[in-house]
């Protein structure tokens, strides 16, 4: 991965703006916008201190060929997909999709922050998503409560007691997902297959991709 | 001319007699009025009101007919006797409707009622009927002066309306700054892509129009006459002058671009590879031609980055560059951008601008440049530098705010347009008195104005269209954006105002419906906007003049010229019947047949006028008919009351207002006058741009004349007042008939 | 029976704003006969809705004031209001146009005494005044109206009300049996100059328009700044009659954006500066007027303009389209968004937000006759094709006044190239 990172540096010196348009799902859009700022305005989570460069700032850095700065922010790792900016965007650019492609990409280059939260419940997601096809909500719960610790963990836990009883009450938790019980789709190993298939085809086109950029 | 017969009719309806005694002002029509005959209404406007005035002025043989019905702005379908002289009373709106309905009120509204009765028997038996200017112009042929885009539009618009056109180009070939683009901003969906220029096409098309007579390499010698009848003489290639006989002149001599030497900071001069907007057209063109990219001009190298300056030297508050903006530069940069981005993506393309100004359907065109990967910055340029074959420019970044810097192999700067418009004026007016008993230096600044000069009109007032701002042939007008101040001359493009090609060619052929306008008003000898359709015309008793030259040189419009024994000569198809001359002429020989110096005077001295002990002062009012009698009009609609002192008389343009009825007035007994017309300066309103601010300057002379008579300076009160004061307006009255009273009445009552 | 005198040399310009007005006149002036069809009861369009004029801050009403003495003057123009053109067929030099014409249920015996108005109780949306306000069911539409004649609305034609109306007007100028009519005329070419409405805010729906009192928009401000207007020219906010000292202008309310309108409308960063004046003018150093844009567009010598407002420390400029109003307990309207000149997030209450709403076409989204072409925003095109029916102002794009009548003036002489041929061929 570090070692695409360097490559793509050296190739897109003067051009970090081409680089996410080829590179990053969605950079394409990244040009048009015109920095009236509505997305940033729009972001819920703008609050949080980890929201250093909003999305309209992130695109003004990537036309300015600002690499460092943009593969060093933590603005793209916010979205919560609220898709605010997304519906208001009056060039409707598809900012959410732009941001989240250009955090894959980041992260596919090596460059994504180490213990970023946003980064690791995808990541956990994910992983519990594919096990079997569903999402173990019991499991994923239990990792993300317990990814500083036990200590913390178990705080959390006991502070969200009441909710997770009224869930389990109402029928919407099922407790034996914690022993990987629970539902699951009909054909995981289907859904593996497909999976595979997804990421092989992906793999491909984005080496295809990185393969004409470097013939310049 | 048919004997005068006079005729008076009162209107009783809308409880006109339920206010006032209209038979008492009946007596006073037949009485003081001398009206031959007087009639009274139940309903004036009604169709059997007008059958029978129709019917008196059809088989009595009434010439003159004086209404004492409503305000003269209302019901004028209903009393439209074009044939007679006619005056209207205003006892609605200006008497019942702006007077209490109670028994105090009574008296008072009854002796304004009846002075308005006098004023209108003593103002038409002093009217007549314009007969139409008799010294008329028939030539229907159209000047355009300058044969670019905006040149060549109206020439072919005029003449595909069936109109002869004559056009002069100073250059060797039709098509101005457009022939020299390689190509244009897109005029059409999907506002994508540049458009070829079209000048090919419009030269090919004037070429072929057998109504359109083109001289190139010509310039205009001397332009006489007026609308109808001007006389060109152009100076051709050959060094010969040959005359052309016009009706109208269409001024489109387009612009030159803001020179880019006066930028050494953006490093124009200092690079070949630092370019103007023109600049980069050329090397398009060029690259066009050899099937090349562009290429820089220090090696020959094709450009690999550009970076483009929007409003260099423009917008410019310090006022060293041009302060305004030339509208079209942000499309025009889009466009040159796209010449790169079309040709090869991977040219680094980048602008920076402050505030990016594409209107309308531009914003497409914008996001079709970006889409192509043009980068569009918000920042401010402070310096170009070079080094070698690439350029530096240092800006700083608005949205990032910090200092940064971008290389270029080219860099484009916006420089705007500045118009070619010929000499200030005033200024040129200036460098004449210098010269008078000057230097040769002094004579040659005059030389070297005239040199510029593009219509060498042999007017009095100079030889140009006066400018508006930033050297603009164009006006102040929102409402009539083509009121330039010499009658039958339409400035139109970049000339009159900073545009693109599109808006030029839309304002082109609203100039050629200007000219074609003026031709056909000037040939019936109808005057021209605001007053249009007026056939009145002003004439003078020569033998009274005395020379003094203040009418040729007041009349907003340039209408007066000398003649040989210095006398004052109308053009009266410039003139715009605003009676500023009139106003003007301290002997008071100029007048029109419908307006002069005795409609307005008999009016004034018709009042009434109580004695000292009355204690009913009498204010006159001399107001502007455009806005501030329409202001008066509607305090009346909306009932508010004003003071029952006052009588108001409507004028054309405070700059007609002639000082004797002041003094006239004061003389007689009038405990104070009051002048209500327009805004004057840089942000008039007056209709006849100068003619407020021209009567105001002599209304301030005036005040010595009170000071001669011992008078109070205030029983001259000068007010502004736009159409929207009618709520404010009875206040002001009230404040002032206050202060009068206070005053005491005049000295001069009942002398 | 509405009676009218028109041949196939006869122009006919749809719409009375100063657009239609304009081009009527002007080709009226040069001798050819007109037929001017307006909608409203009266003539002046938009622009008379507006207080002032930018850059000047003069009156739209002065203007029209001279252009309706021209056209009292003019024995050319036929005027028919409360009329819509519903059809056109044949071609250039010779088409035939039908005309719906509602009912006035005032005739020209009209006075405008304002007697009828007295006697009716029942009040309407005051449309002049973008119903900020309620009018008498028997009105003039304005101090300015033009023909100057009373309105009834149908509303109470039939009732009481319309019969005491009637009864009230001494010269029998109140026809409670008016009925719609259709007409149709000949005309040898016609301007298409019907005008320009405003967006819609209610689709904005991040601004709160429909929710917020104190959100209003431009053309709703120029009313409240209008000693004619429905606070008697006093800026005051809606929800408590409280001065509104403290105003912030939204640029780009609908235009630019592909969400809503794609093309810039041009004359609303001009209008919101002109109308930071008005909060000036009114409470002087106490008014404080903040602009949120994105480019600030005062073209060409508009920029003089612009620089003396931006001179003006009661006046603030903030590069960013806001992203969201709320309002906080007070009943303030508060602007959220990110400055993006370096990137400062705000969250500032204002005692009245003014949005600066663009314009969009007035025949958008009406049928219009097939032979009007009109683009993808439904600005009238010109095209050769419909050689005979010229747009003229702002149905043709969106322009400032200027611009308009200059445009109105060029179609006023393509119109009368085609009249003039019809002439030529008729000898």
């Amino acid at each position: 991965m570090s070692n695409l990172n360097e490559q793509m540096a050296d190739r897109y010196k003067n051009n970090f703006l081409k680089e996410i348009e080829e590179q990053a799902e969605m950079g394409e859009w990244v040009k048009m916008c015109m920095q009236c700022g509505l997305c940033s305005g729009s972001c819920p989570t703008h609050f949080h201190s980890g929201w250093d460069h909003p999305p309209q700032e992130i695109f003004m850095l990537i036309r300015a060929g600002k690499r460092e700065e943009v593969l060093n922010s933590q603005g793209m790792y916010m979205c919560t997909s609220c898709y605010n900016c997304y519906v208001r965007c009056p060039r409707k650019v598809p900012v959410t999709h732009v941001m989240h492609g250009i955090a894959e990409y980041a992260y596919r280059i090596g460059r994504a922050p180490k213990a970023q939260p946003t980064l690791h419940l995808s990541k956990t997601f994910w992983t519990n998503a594919t096990k079997y096809g569903r999402v173990n909500e019991v499991q994923l719960t239990q990792s993300l409560y317990f990814k500083d610790g036990i200590g913390s963990g178990i705080k959390k836990a006991m502070e969200m007691q009441k909710e997770a009883l009224g869930l389990v009450m109402a029928g919407r938790l099922n407790p034996m997902e914690a022993l990987g019980m629970g539902h699951k789709c009909k054909d995981v190993s289907g859904i593996h297959k497909m999976l595979a298939k997804a990421e092989e085809l992906e793999a491909k086109n984005k080496a295809a991709k990185a393969d004409t950029a470097g013939k310049e | 001319m048919a004997e005068m017969k006079t005729a008076a009719y009162l209107c009783k309806g809308c409880e006109i007699d339920k206010r006032v005694n209209v038979a008492a002002l009946a007596k006073i029509a037949t009485k003081e009025g001398k009206m031959a005959l007087v009639r009274e209404h139940d309903f004036l406007c009604s169709a059997d009101g007008v059958a029978l005035i129709q019917n008196d002025i059809d088989n009595e043989g009434v010439t003159h007919v004086a209404l004492g019905a409503c305000s003269r702005r209302a019901k004028t379908e209903a009393f439209n006797f074009p044939t007679v002289a006619l005056s209207r009373g205003n006892l609605r709106e200006g008497v019942i409707w702006i007077r209490p309905d109670t028994p105090d009120a009574q008296e008072t509204t009854q002796e304004m009622a009846e002075d308005y009765v006098r004023m209108m028997c003593a103002e038409v038996k002093t009217m007549q009927v314009p007969a139409g200017n008799q010294k008329t112009g028939t030539i229907k042929t159209i000047l355009v002066v300058g044969g670019g885009v905006s040149g060549m539009t109206a020439a072919l618009e005029a003449s595909k309306a069936g109109y002869k056109v004559v056009l002069i180009e100073k250059a060797a070939a039709l098509g101005g700054w457009a022939a020299k683009l390689h190509k244009r901003v897109p005029t059409r969906e999907p506002f994508k892509s540049p458009e070829d220029n079209g000048v090919a096409d419009m030269a090919a098309r004037i070429d072929a129009d057998a109504n359109i007579k083109v001289y190139l390499n010509a310039t205009i010698a001397k332009t006489s006459g007026s609308p109808g009848r001007f006389k060109i003489d152009i100076a051709i290639e050959s060094g010969s002058v040959v005359t052309e006989d016009v009706g109208a002149i269409i001024q489109a001599t387009g612009f030159t671009l803001y020179d880019a030497n006066k930028l050494p900071h953006l490093g124009y001069g200092k690079s070949p590879n630092v370019v103007d907007q023109a600049g980069l057209e050329a090397l398009a063109k060029e690259a066009a031609a050899s099937g090349k990219p562009i290429c820089r001009p220090s090696d020959g190298q094709p450009v690999k980055s550009v970076v483009f300056v929007q409003c260099a030297g423009q917008r410019d508050a310090s006022g060293e560059h041009l302060q305004y903006c030339s509208g079209y530069c942000c499309n025009v940069s889009i466009k040159q951008a796209t010449y790169f981005k079309d040709s090869n993506p991977d040219i680094d393309t980048v602008v920076l601008f402050t505030d990016l100004r594409t209107p309308g359907n531009g914003e497409d065109f914008y996001r079709s440049a970006q889409n192509r990967g043009v980068i569009f910055s918000k920042g401010v340029v402070s310096e170009v530098t070079a080094n070698g074959n690439t350029c530096t420019v240092q800006f700083k970044d608005l949205i990032l705010n910090e200092d940064t810097a971008a290389e270029a192999d080219l860099v484009v700067l916006a420089t705007g347009s500045v118009p070619t418009s010929g000499p200030e004026l005033e200024a040129l007016a200036d460098a004449k008195r210098a010269a008078e008993s000057g230097t040769e230096e002094t004579k040659n600044v005059v030389l070297q104005m005239m040199d510029k000069s593009v219509l060498n009109l042999d007017y009095r007032q100079g030889p140009d269209i006066p400018h508006f701002k930033h050297g603009f042939n164009d006006s102040h007008f929102i409402c009539f954006p083509y009121e330039t101040r010499r009658t039958g001359i339409y400035a139109a493009g970049p000339v009159r105002r900073p545009m693109d090609i599109l808006q030029a060619q839309e304002d082109a052929t609203g100039a050629a419906m200007k000219a074609i306008q003026a031709v056909e008003n000037a040939g019936l000898g109808k005057a021209a906007h605001p007053r249009a359709g007026d056939l009145s015309f002003p004439t003078a008793r020569l033998e009274g003049c005395t020379q003094c030259k203040r009418c040729t040189v007041e009349c907003p419009f340039g209408a007066i010229d000398e003649d040989e024994k210095r006398f004052p000569l109308f053009n009266e198809s410039r003139c715009r019947r605003c009676g500023t001359c009139m106003g003007a002429c301290p002997v008071r020989v100029i007048s029109f047949e419908n307006y002069s110096v005795n409609t307005v005077g008999m009016q004034i001295k018709a009042v009434d006028m109580p004695d000292e002990f009355s204690e009913k002062p009498r204010i006159l009012i001399l107001a502007c008919e455009n806005d501030a009698y329409p202001a008066l009009d509607m305090a009346g609609m909306n009932r508010n009351a004003y003071d029952p002192f006052v009588r108001v008389i409507p004028v054309r343009c405070l700059g007609s207002v002639n000082t004797i009825w002041i003094t006239d007035a004061l003389n007689s007994g009038y405990d104070g006058v009051m002048l209500m017309g327009c805004k004057h300066g840089d942000e008039y309103q007056c209709h006849f741009v100068k003619g407020s601010e021209l009567g105001r300057y002599r209304m301030s002379k005036v005040y010595d004349t009170l000071k001669g008579m011992n008078l109070e300076i205030d029983r001259l009160m000068d007010m502004e007042v736009a159409i929207t004061d009618m709520d404010t307006l009875p206040g002001k009255i009230n404040a002032y008939a206050e202060q009068i009273k206070a005053m005491g009445p005049s000295p001069f009552k009942g002398l | 029976m509405t009676s009218v005198v028109a041949t196939n040399q006869t122009i006919l310009v749809v719409g009375g704003g100063i657009s239609g007005m304009t081009a009527a006149l002007e080709a009226a002036e040069t001798g050819k006969q007109v037929v001017l069809v307006e909608r409203n009861p009266y003539l002046g369009g938009r622009t008379v809705q507006l207080y002032r004029y930018f850059p000047k801050m003069c009156h739209p009403t002065c203007g029209l004031e001279i252009n309706l003495r021209r056209l009292k003057a003019n024995p050319r123009i036929q005027v028919l209001t409360m009329a819509e053109v519903t059809g056109i067929t044949g071609g250039k030099g010779n088409y035939s146009v039908s005309l719906k014409l509602k009912p006035r249920f005032v005739n020209e015996n009209c006075t405008a005494c304002g007697d009828c108005a007295q006697a009716v109780q029942t009040e309407i949306d005051d449309a002049y005044n973008y119903n900020l306000t309620k009018v008498k069911a028997a009105f003039l539409p304005s101090i300015f109206a033009y023909p100057q004649r009373y309105v009834i609305d149908p509303s109470i034609v039939g009732g009481a009300e319309g019969e005491a109306a009637k009864a009230a007007c001494k010269y029998n100028a109140v026809d409670l049996t008016m009925k719609e009519e259709t007409v149709t005329l000949n005309a040898g070419a016609i301007v298409w100059a019907t005008g320009w409405k405003p967006y819609d805010a209610e689709k904005i729906v991040y601004y709160g328009y429909d929710r917020f009192p104190n959100v209003v928009t431009n053309v709703e401000f120029e009313r409240m700044a209008d000693p004619r207007g429905p606070t008697g020219g006093k800026i005051l906010r809606p929800s408590d009659g409280k001065e509104a000292k403290n105003v912030a202008f939204i640029q780009c309310a609908g235009s630019r954006d592909e969400n809503h309108l794609r093309h810039c409308s041009r004359f609303c960063c001009m209008g919101s500066l002109k109308q930071t004046h008005y909060v000036q003018e009114a409470f002087g150093d106490e008014g404080k007027s903040t602009i949120y844009y994105i480019d600030i567009r005062a073209i060409d010598r508009f920029e003089d303009f612009y620089q003396k407002v931006k001179a003006n420390p009661n006046v603030s400029f903030v590069k960013s389209k806001v992203a969201r109003i709320t309002q906080d307990k007070d009943g303030n309207p508060v602007c959220n968004g990110v400055n993006t000149e370096g990137y400062l997030r705000y969250a500032t209450a204002h005692d009245l937000v003014v949005l600066a709403v663009g314009m969009e076409p007035e025949v958008k989204g009406v049928s219009i006759p097939a032979e009007v072409m009109s683009d993808s925003s439904g600005f009238v095109m010109a095209d050769p094709a419909n050689a005979g029916i010229f747009g003229a102002g702002c149905a043709t794009n969106a322009l400032d006044v200027n611009r308009a009548v200059q445009s109105a003036t060029a179609a006023a002489l393509r119109a009368i190239q085609v009249v003039n041929k019809v002439a030529r061929a008729e000898g």
